[in-house]
Parts: structure tokens; sequence; C-alpha cells
């Protein structure tokens, strides 16, 4: 806020008109100076009568010329004093919400006072202590750019309200992840604003950048450029009595199935007892809660310790993982014992199980689609044999391998990105027994395809198994359904199978034709929350609906696909395949297996925060809808806030109904979400059309700031030092830093003539007259 | 008057009979050719079609297909169709089924516009096509027809041309580990085929694969099979099955899972 300067005294003086150049003045000057000494020295040496009044009457003479030539004036002027512009840089970062000095020891942050309490005093005493009437501008900074608070003695509102679109109006409550001085030095060096005289930087010194590292030179460059000393208060000098997770790093990228290795850093500070500490790594997950990744034990010396855990994540996509250190005796601070990653695992390839109960043309179909896609590592186990079968050869001539049903869906399970059961009867195969853990396996993250034929689904002994529950369809109860129904027919599309975006690229392809099905497995309604893309055109279920042909829906973690048919090779061999040169085969099977895995180009939706989570401050979804939710008939979304994994507050859901948008209105909708406390969340997106979307994101308290919450006053002094200003701590008695005389800024100026340059000129006459006749008088020339 | 004999009044219930059965014989060959019908789980079944090109009427052997099919149901799991049909190169049919055979004895006449355009079409959606050679003589020498099948087909994919298959080609190891080719005459120790992308699109066989499965319908074989005699016939009859396998499992058999299994297999089968 500019400060309105002072008015002083009105000032008068004299001078000479300012139309008369320097030398002019000069040389009058200067021969008049030489006139007076001649007439004097002369006529004093001379000593006859009348010499003196020769020499006064000259000097008088000479005198009223000089005036004549200059013609001296008055000016009459007022002034007012504008104090140094000072910008005063306080750090808003979340360290600042960590225990100030007078709370180091003993108090939970949520009781003590806070290093941003120790802030605001600083400002308002800055404010009460300006004896140079010095215009001080606040700003926060944290991350990004300094952002300009409304004023110095404006007490800080608890929450800042969202606006509409999600995002925050700028003001001290914007809770900075980072503590970055440097960016903000640097945006007020490329402001068109005023420059600053000097700088202060109200802070805990627990800086991001400059680091701990930066050199006197390159902390002296950051005043440089602005060309102004940058003084430091320091909010806090003590460290408090803290164990903390300091750091978490890994190299590269995190790939499924493959470990990497996570690189934790472990401090500990005061008297917190912390010998050995032990810390474990676990996956939060949407069910199951928790698994445990790794766990290992930290031996800190002199309060730090490095500890290497090597952690799989079997799926891909955003996983959070949570970090958690055991809390040591006489931690004061322990919301920093425990970390949440969003860790994004690549695929390096999908890896699949494809494993078929009877070789056929619909199953040799996949093979080779599968097998051309360098994406796609299959591993395939086909039933070539039946019992029955009179193979009419011994062992050695066979090229037949036993099926290994019990290491495939037990040990090797997890390790498959996806499965399709082919036409493959569970009882014959001996599957059944590993139905549950398949089932298991879905909910926790797998993908599942039952592709059907005379042995899948009801045939293959699925109706009444664990697997049922995972499948996006139910069955048939009635004893005299049959198990299947053999007539031809082509599938309908579904008004949900005209719009989702997995099967776009086969319409594309085929428009609304299907190539004919020699006929279905007989099955049951689609269940809630899950979609029929193809149905029986005059089949119908004991509800009475049309019978789902082809159906898939979210399971937990996991994806299931209910395929009833055994003929999408028909979308090669056949008139269609034909005419589209069998590109709808690739096309469907590129869109299940991508819808299965996530494939973006395959979801609803997306989501995504507005800004980064911190825990207990209000935040917002993006949601981005594609055509195919807006134009839905059924159009109504839900978004779901599930916390995933055990955590110390109950499962807490939240939901949020999404107002129905108009078509063509903007697909882009951002939800308002309240605080949340601390830990891994789930947002879902559901739609009343049975698809979701989802976005795993983990909210902190602390974060990076509150890692290390030792506070650096060496830092904060280095830097005045480097940069020519003053280093106080906060308890000072004095904080006013030495700044620089206000500037003395002339606002008022008259100027007047004492005389007419006339009466200078007559006056200058007359006494030249005066002088003449005295000289004649002395008889002289 | 004399009323009419007993054997009289015998034909007038016979007669009777056949007529009030011939209906129900009737309604029973319509239920039968119902059920032999494709049905559900049979449309992707192995389906040994016959391609009539060239001016060739039917199969060398029109009993092979059939006795093809039975040998696989047998077995293997496959399923395959027990009334294969024909189909002719000109049809629009051909593309409905990922396999077609040809066979003959008599050299093959040009091939049409048509049928050159119909069956690139069938091998760009990846069908295969057997050729095989009935009339080969007994030391393997290629009839007319193996010849002008092979000049014939190579107008049709002129920018490929037919290649020895190795022995550890995974066609010989679909099902049964095949040593060698063998059919109704012992032919040549390597099959040839046009391959592309990896994948077999016509495999010749100058071995007469048809001869030794043709199985006449009073259950006996139509053709002796020389010089290995029954046992070669198994050979050719696993060879055939192989094929079908083939055509249904790609190269399943290539993939690493099998490979520790079928190293020891073949090493053991190599021992003298």
């Amino acid at each position: 806020m500019m400060r309105i300067p002072s008015f002083g005294a009105r000032e008068s003086q004299l001078a000479v008109n300012a139309d008369l150049p320097v030398f002019a003045t000069t040389a009058t000057l200067v021969l008049a100076a030489v006139s007076l000494i001649v007439l004097i020295g002369i006529e004093l040496r001379r000593r006859s009568r009348g010499s003196t009044t020769v020499a006064i009457t000259g000097t008088f003479a000479v005198l009223a010329l000089v005036i004549a030539v200059l013609r001296p004036v008055r000016i009459t002027a007022r002034h007012s004093s504008i104090g140094p512009k000072v910008l005063v840089l306080a750090d808003t970062s979340r360290s600042m919400n960590l225990p100030s000095d007078e709370s180091a020891r003993g108090a939970s942050t949520a009781t003590s006072t806070q290093r941003r309490d120790v802030r605001e005093r600083v400002l308002e005493q800055l404010r009460s202590q300006n004896a140079h009437d010095a215009r001080f501008e606040v700003f926060g900074f944290g991350e990004g750019p300094a952002k300009r608070r409304a004023s110095v003695t404006q007490a800080p509102e608890p929450h800042t309200p969202l606006r509409s679109d999600g995002e925050s109006t700028a003001s001290d409550t914007d809770i900075g992840n980072r503590s970055d001085l440097s960016t903000a030095l640097a945006s007020i060096h490329e402001s068109s604003e005023e420059h600053p005289q000097a700088i202060i930087v109200v802070s805990d010194g627990r800086l991001d950048s400059p680091d701990e590292t930066a050199s006197s030179e390159q902390l002296a460059a950051l005043g440089a450029r602005l060309r102004a000393p940058i003084h430091t208060i320091a909010t806090t000098s003590r460290a408090p009595d803290d164990a903390s997770i300091r750091q978490i790093s890994f190299a590269g990228s995190a790939v499924a199935h493959v470990p990497f290795p996570l690189k934790i850093v472990v401090g500990c500070t005061g008297s917190v007892a912390c010998d050995s500490v032990s810390v474990t790594a676990r996956e939060l997950r949407e069910e199951g809660g928790s698994v445990e990744l790794a766990t290992g034990t930290a031996h800190p010396v002199d309060g730090t310790a490095t500890l290497d855990l090597s952690v799989t994540l079997d799926r891909a996509g955003a996983r959070i993982v949570e970090i958690a250190m055991q809390t040591p005796a006489g931690d004061s601070l322990p919301d920093n014992n425990r970390r949440w990653l969003v860790v994004n695992v690549a695929r390096e390839r999908i890896r699949l199980l494809h494993v078929a109960g009877r070789p056929t043309s619909d199953v040799r179909a996949l093979r080779r689609w599968l097998k051309r896609d360098a994406s796609v590592d299959v591993v395939a186990f086909f039933i070539l044999r039946s019992r029955t079968s009179a193979s009419n050869a011994s062992v050695d001539d066979l090229a037949l391998i036993p099926f290994p049903v019990d290491e495939l869906f037990t040990d090797h399970l997890p390790s498959f990105d996806a499965v399709v059961l082919h036409d493959f009867d569970a009882h014959s195969n001996g599957l059944e027994k590993h139905l549950r853990n398949l089932s298991r396996y879905v909910r926790a993250g797998g993908g599942l395809i039952m592709v059907g034929g005379p042995h899948a689904f009801a045939s293959g002994g699925y109706a009444s198994s664990p697997l049922a529950d995972v499948l996006p369809i139910s069955f048939e109860s009635a004893r005299e359904t049959p198990e299947s129904d053999t007539a031809p027919f082509v599938p309908a599309w579904t008004p949900q199978g005209r719009l989702a975006p997995l099967v776009a690229p086969l319409r594309a392809i085929v428009g609304d034709q299907l190539p004919v099905m020699p006929g279905a497995n007989v099955i049951g309604d689609v269940k809630p929350g899950n979609l029929a893309l193809w149905s029986h055109p005059t089949r119908r279920t004991s509800s009475g609906a049309a019978m789902p042909v082809l159906a898939l829906g979210d399971q937990g973690n996991g994806r299931a696909i209910a395929l009833a048919v055994d003929g999408t090779w028909r979308l090669e061999f056949s008139e269609l395949g034909a005419q589209t040169s069998a590109r709808g085969f690739s096309a469907l099977w590129d869109g299940l297996l991508g819808w299965l895995m996530r494939d973006p180009r395959f979801e609803p939706a997306s989501l995504e925060l507005t800004r980064p989570c911190s825990a207990r401050v209000p935040n917002g979804i993006k949601v981005h809808s594609t055509n195919a939710i807006q134009g839905s008939t059924s159009g109504r979304q839900t978004l779901e806030i599930e916390a995933l994994g055990d955590q110390t507050s109950s499962k807490r859901v939240l939901r949020f109904e999404l107002p129905p948008e108009p078509h063509n209105s903007p697909p882009s909708v951002t939800i308002a979400l309240p605080g949340l406390e601390p830990g891994g969340y789930a947002a879902r997106l559901v739609s009343s059309a049975g698809t979701t979307t989802r976005l795993h994101f983990a909210c902190e308290l602390g974060g990076d700031e509150w890692a290390d919450p030792r506070p650096d006053v060496a830092r904060l002094r280095r830097l005045a030092e480097a940069t020519g200003g003053t280093f106080h701590l906060a308890s000072d008695a004095s904080l006013a830093p030495p700044l620089p005389e206000p500037t003395v800024v002339s606002t008022e100026r008259h100027v007047a003539p004492i005389a007419p340059p006339w009466l200078w000129t007559t006056v200058a006459t007359l006494l030249l007259g005066v002088h003449w006749v005295t000289r004649r008088r002395a008889g002289l020339a | 008057m004399t009323h009419a004999p007993f054997p009289v009044a015998r034909l007038r219930i016979r007669t009777i009979m056949a007529v009030a059965l011939l209906p129900v014989a009737l309604v029973a060959l319509v239920l039968l050719r119902t059920r032999s019908a494709a049905a559900f789980g049979e449309e992707g079944a192995f389906h040994p079609r016959a391609l009539i090109v060239g001016g060739l009427t039917g199969p060398a052997y029109s009993t092979a297909s059939a006795r093809w099919s039975f040998e696989l149901m047998q077995r293997t799991s496959a399923p395959a169709r027990t009334r294969p049909s024909a189909v002719r190169a000109d049809d629009p049919a051909l593309v409905q089924e990922p396999f077609v055979w040809l066979s003959g004895r008599q050299a093959l006449q040009p091939f049409t516009a048509q049928e050159i355009a119909s069956l690139r079409r069938f091998f760009g959606l990846g069908g295969i096509l057997l050729v095989d050679d009935a009339g080969v003589s007994d030391n393997g020498n290629p009839s007319p027809f193996g010849r002008s099948a092979r000049e014939q087909i190579a107008r049709v994919l002129p920018d490929t041309m037919p290649i020895a298959l190795s022995s550890d080609h995974v066609l010989f190891r679909t099902f049964y580990i095949v040593r060698r080719p063998q059919g109704r005459v012992e032919g040549p120790a390597s099959l040839d085929a046009i391959v592309r992308g990896g994948a077999i699109q016509v495999l010749f066989t100058s071995h007469d694969l048809g001869g030794a499965l043709a199985h006449g319908a009073t259950g006996s074989w139509e053709q002796w099979v020389t010089p290995g005699g029954e046992a070669q016939r198994e050979y050719a009859i696993r060879l055939a099955v192989n094929i079908a396998m083939y055509t249904l499992c790609s190269n399943y058999k290539d993939d690493q899972v099998h490979a520790p299994t079928l190293m020891r297999r073949r090493a053991a089968t190599l021992k003298p």
C-alpha cells in the first residue's frame, strides 16, 4: 500500500535568473571581482582626496551592474518526504504451521503457537517500529511467484472459500507445499512495479530455494539483481523434539511387477530416543484395506539414517503407497511420521493369461490378435485333449504338456494383469478350487474376460461359484432355463453400447452392423452398476429385460467383462469382415482389453484435482466427461470419495451428485471438496449408465514442508550477510533493519523576480553616473 | 366268389405300415439334418472345406474331409464339422471360414480373375489353403495337378515364393511330434509353404494326404499307403491332425512355456 507522503514547511531562497547561462554568470562575477580589486587597490594606494568616495561609489556601481546582469529572483517551494519502499516477504509455506519456539517441546500442533503466529507478530512489530516512514508491501512466498497480501495488519482468515471454478483467491491462507524464495524474488524483479529499496524476509529458514548448499555468491546474487539488501527475521530458532520421515525417493520409474527401490531418509532432532526405528511401506487399496509391501529398521547416527526398501507394485496406474515409521518416545510431532506417495506405475507390457477349453476359430482369432500386439505378453494354455480323446500315441509322440492349473491360479496369478477364460470348463479342468482366489484377484485389481461357448458361464460351472460375484452379470436361477441358446442371431447395440468409448472404434468401422452369432450362453441380468453393450434381440431374462450378450463393469479394484458368444471371430471371417478388412475384430478387442487396463482412451471421463491435496484444506475435483456421458439419456453422475486402506478414521465415503448438463454444454464441471484428513483417497465417478472412472490421490498434512521441522537460522543469517542486510530473531526487541533515508521531493515551487529588470538597470546607471561624477571631481578620468 | 388269400392281406398291412411310417421317417431325417447343422460351439469348429477352382468339380477324395474331421475329434478336444462342405473359389462364402483345401490329379485350368481376387481376399483375412497333390507318383514326382497348382497359386500371390518348412517348424508339433511328412506316398522329406508374417498362407504337400484319409462307406480305407502300410497311414493322419491344430491354434506350440518339454521329447525321439 502506498503510504501518503508528509508535506514539509514552505522554504524561500534567492537565485539568479534562470535564462542566464552559467558561463555568463561566472564571467560577470569574475569581471566584477577584478573590477573591485583594481578599483579599491588603485584608489586606496593613491591616498588622494576623494579616493575613498571614488572607491565606495565605484563599488556600489559594480555591484549594481552585477545585479542588473544577474537579475536575482526569489524561489518559494514546498517539499515532501517519501519513505523507502520495503518489500516484506512472509513465508506462507506449510512449515509455518509447525510449532514455534514457545511450543517446540511438548505441545501438539493443534494447540500450540505456530510459526505463522510469530510471523504475524513480526509483521505487526515491523509496522509499529517503522521509524523511516517506510512504505511496506507484504507478499507471501511459497510456491511460484510472490503473492501480494491485503495489508500488513490484516489478520488471515482460517479458510479461503473456493471460487465456483475451484480456484482459490490469493491470500495469506495459501499454504504452499514449497518454500521457494528464489522464484519469489525473481517475480519481484520481473514485475513492472517500483523495485524495493530493501527486502525483509520473515521465515523459519527451511527453504527449498536457495537450498542449504547455496554458496555466498549465489546468495548475494539474489539481492544483486534487485539492487537491494535482504534483511532476514527468523521466526523460530529451536528445533522441536521430533522424529520424521525426511525424504522418500526412488530412481527411474515404477513398472508393474518389477521391484524398485525406495530410499527413505529418517531424521531425529531434540531429545527423541531414536536408536532403532522401524519403517513400513504399504499399498492402500480400495478393497482389501492395505497390503504390506516391505518393512525395515533404520538406525540413525547423528540424527539421520537412510533405509532402502524394495517394493513391487502389481497393478499399473496411480497407486497410493503409505510409508510409516514407528513413533519413538518423546516425539512431539507425530504427524510427520507417515507419508503418502502417489506412485504412477507404468506397464512395460500387459501380461495376459489366455486359457481356452478347446481350440476353435474364435480362440485362433484372439490368439493371432494378441500375438500381433507387441505391448501384450501372452501366456497361453489351450486344452488340446480331453479325457475321452484317443490320441493313439505314446506321451513321447505327443507335443502336449500338463496344464499347470494349480501353479497358474495360485503363485503366478498376481503376475498377470488380466485373465481370459475362453470357453473354459471350470470343473473338468481343475479350476473350480481356484475360483475364490480368482475372484479375490479381480477385486484386488486384476482383469477378467469370460468368453462364451458350450463350456462357459453356467455350462462351465460358474453359476454358483465364487467367481460369479465378480462377473458383471447374474445367472438365471430357474432350473428349466437352458444353459445356451443355439439359435443364430445378430446382437443388438444397447443405448449405452452406442455411446461407450471402448466400442467407438468398432462402431466407426462396422457402424450398427454386427455379424451373425451362432447362439449364445444363457445368462441373467446385468448387475447394478455394470453396463451392457450388446443384447440379444429376442431373448429375455427372467426379469423381462433383453438378455445381455456383452457386459462389463468395475469389481472392486479390478474389472470384468462377460462376452456370452464365441463368434467374434466372425468380425474377421464373414462378408462383413471382408468388407472391413477384418479391422472390426482388432477394434473390438483393442477396446475390451484397453478398457480392462484402464486405457484413458476408453474411460468415460477424466478426474483431476484442481491443485495438489493438502490435508484439511478445501480443494476441488474437475470432472471432464466425454460426449458418451453427456449425450446419454440417463446421464446422472455421482462422484464418490472414499478413504483407502485401514486408516484411523472410519472408511469415509462422500457423495456428490453432479448436476445434469444440457447437451452441448461445456464438458467440465468442478466439484468443491471439503478439507480431507491425511491419507489416501479414491475418487470414483459413477454414472447411472454404469460406467466408472476413478482417481487415486493422497492428502498430507505437512508433506515435504514438515518432513524436516528444524528451522534454519544459519541460512537466514548467511543470506542477510551475503546481500548486505541484517539478521534478527523474532524474539529481538527491535526488528527494524537499517533503511535508506526518505526521499525529499518538491511538490510546489514559485519563482518571482525581486524587482523588474528596468529597475536594476536604472539603479546601475545612476550609480555609474554618481561614480563618474565622483571621479571627475577627484580629477580622475 | 373267393376272398383274398392271407399273403394278399399281409401285403396290404405292409403297405399301410410303409405309408404310415414314411412321414415318421421323413421327420426323423429332417431332425437329423437339423442336428447336424452348425450350432452353438460348432461354428468355430475345424471345417476342411474342399476348394472348387480351376475347372475342378470336386475334391480328389470325397470321403477324406469327413474322415479328417472324425480323426480330429477322436484324438483331440478340437471340434470339427462332421459333414464338411465344398466351396467355390469365386463364391463369397469362401471368406466364411479360415481354411480350405485343394486336391486333384489333373492339371488345373487357369484361375479366372474373380477366383484370383476372391482368393486374395481370403488370404488377406488370414485364411489358410492346403494344396494336396493326389496324383503324386509313388516315388514323389508331382502330378500335372501339383505343377499347375503351384503355377496358379503364384498368380494369386505373385510376391512370395514357397519355401521348405524346416523340421522344427511348429506345424510338426502342434499336437503330435511329426518327424517327417507322410501321406499315401512317402514323398519328399519336407513340406513347402508360402509364409507371410510368420504365418502359413499356403501349404503344399506332395504326399497325397487325402489318399491316406479317404475312408469308404464300408468302413475300410480306400487307398493303399506305400511303402509303409498302416503305420505310415497313422503318421499321415497325425500330420493331418497337426495341420488342423495349426489352423485352430496358430503357433501356440511355439510359446516358450512348451519349449523345455518339447526339446526333451524331440531329443528322445532322435536317439538311435
